[in-house]
């Protein structure tokens, strides 16, 4: 059996565009991906909890049932194995479901259709079927929302095989990267944190809020951005912890502290090449990472430098969550969450020594 | 010269909001279909547009609690 794909309209978006001047919250950046590409493509669609007249619950499905109706954008009961499995069928028939689990948090209940189903479908058939689906969910903490609804979790999706993982910081690469990811014929796990969404109601960091070219354009998939150029030591790290590590970087380079900031924008697949390369001119790699700290992406990213050439390290450290679920109390949630001042303790720890 | 009024939204005299983000700053060129500001009353949220085209001058500042109907842009 061999899958459809859909037409493909758009082999000629541009790639990363000027920004220009017009600004956006990142969760209109994506809400304006999304009605775009399905304004173009009718194979696209959108299903999950409350993507419908709620809007999604972080907005970032808001409008699109106005504007494409019942048919294309669906309220699903609260069955997130029924509806992922869902997903999959019109996937490998040529379709692109764009099919949102809400919270990250909540795969446990319908991990199997994703990890043994969506990701391995293509492999199972030889090559012969894709499944070209965008999974999107919510993550993150900082706003009192406990163990449970708190979790970043994107380092278990890019442990999996056979699922790209996005999770943009920014509106320009929120809405370049979902175009991106519904064009993909590979699923992909799109992952936004939810305090870097421009929420009234949250936290709200100004680098939320920026410049997104009005046209449709991608942001490819695995590849890393310098968010800011540095020589003393180098920041790699993703989502809402880009924020917070630009915010540091800012605020050391009054001391003549020069922090290079990589944000990785993609999981998988892994900008190696960026990773490396920023370290070799820095010698001092901080990995900064809201997900839990073993097993995950803070030891992926020194391994690569280390499998590269371990003489490049000088100095390594990483700033993550400690291995325990996300406390409810505001002053305990604050203590484990890779927060401002714990990154700018650990750049002037990496250039004292 | 057009006055931008923070939207009616509760139907109750007096109501306030607040300005959640300007999406534009004073002597920014806007038109009709330029996203210029998202406010909020509880946490209902509402896109405002300017009703004409021009140079836009901001009155308000954003995260303040603004009574609903108040002018807080100004299109010349």
């Amino acid at each position: 059996m061999t899958s459809t794909l859909s037409n493909k309209q758009s082999l000629a978006l541009a790639v990363e565009p000027e920004a220009g001047k017009r600004k956006l919250s990142t969760a209109k950046a994506m809400q304006e991906a999304i009605s775009q590409r399905m304004a173009r493509d009718e194979s696209v669609f959108v299903m999950g909890e409350d993507v419908g007249a709620y809007g999604g619950i972080f907005s970032s499905t808001t409008g699109l049932l106005d504007t494409f109706g019942p048919e294309r954008v669906r309220d699903t009961p609260i069955s997130e194995s029924a509806f992922i499995g869902l997903g999959i069928g019109p996937a490998v028939e040529g379709m692109r479901p764009i099919v949102e689990l809400m919270f990250a948090d909540f795969f446990g209940v319908c991990m199997d259709q994703i990890y043994n189903h969506m990701a391995k479908i293509h492999y199972e058939s030889g090559g012969n079927v894709r499944v070209p689906m965008v999974l999107m969910m919510a993550a993150g903490g900082g706003y009192s929302d406990g163990a449970q609804h708190s979790q970043c979790l994107w380092g278990t999706f890019a442990h999996l095989p056979g699922m790209k993982v996005v999770v943009p910081s920014n509106p320009y690469d929120a809405k370049g990267l979902m175009t991106a990811a519904i064009e993909s014929d590979d699923p992909v796990v799109f992952v936004f944190h939810k305090g870097v969404m421009g929420l009234g109601w949250m936290a709200k960091n100004e680098r939320s809020i920026g410049a997104v070219p009005e046209e449709e354009y991608v942001v490819p998939i695995g590849k890393a951005r310098v968010s800011r150029e540095g020589t003393d030591v180098t920041i790699v790290t993703i989502s809402l912890s880009v924020h917070h590590s630009l915010d540091v970087a800012e605020k050391l380079a009054s001391e003549g502290i020069s922090v290079e900031v990589i944000d990785l924008r993609s999981l998988v697949p892994l900008d190696r090449e960026a990773i490396v390369r920023s370290v070799s001119k820095t010698g001092r790699l901080i990995v900064v990472d809201e997900d839990y700290q073993s097993f995950g992406l803070s030891g992926e990213v020194i391994a690569v430098v280390a499998e590269h050439d371990p003489t490049l390290l000088k100095r390594v450290s990483r700033v993550c969550v400690p291995d325990v679920p996300i406390p409810y109390a505001h002053e305990l949630e604050y203590a484990v969450l890779p927060t401002p001042a714990r990154i700018e303790a650990a750049v002037r720890d990496a250039v004292a020594k | 010269m057009t006055d931008v009024t923070f939207p009616l939204m509760s139907g109750v005299d007096g109501a306030s909001g607040v300005i959640v983000t300007w999406f534009v700053e004073s002597g920014d060129e806007v038109t009709p279909t330029t996203l210029i500001a998202e406010v909020a009353v509880d946490k209902v949220d509402a896109d405002v547009y300017p009703p004409t085209s021009g140079v836009i001058t901001l009155l308000a500042e954003e995260n303040t609690e603004i009574r609903q109907g108040t002018v807080i842009a100004q299109v010349t």
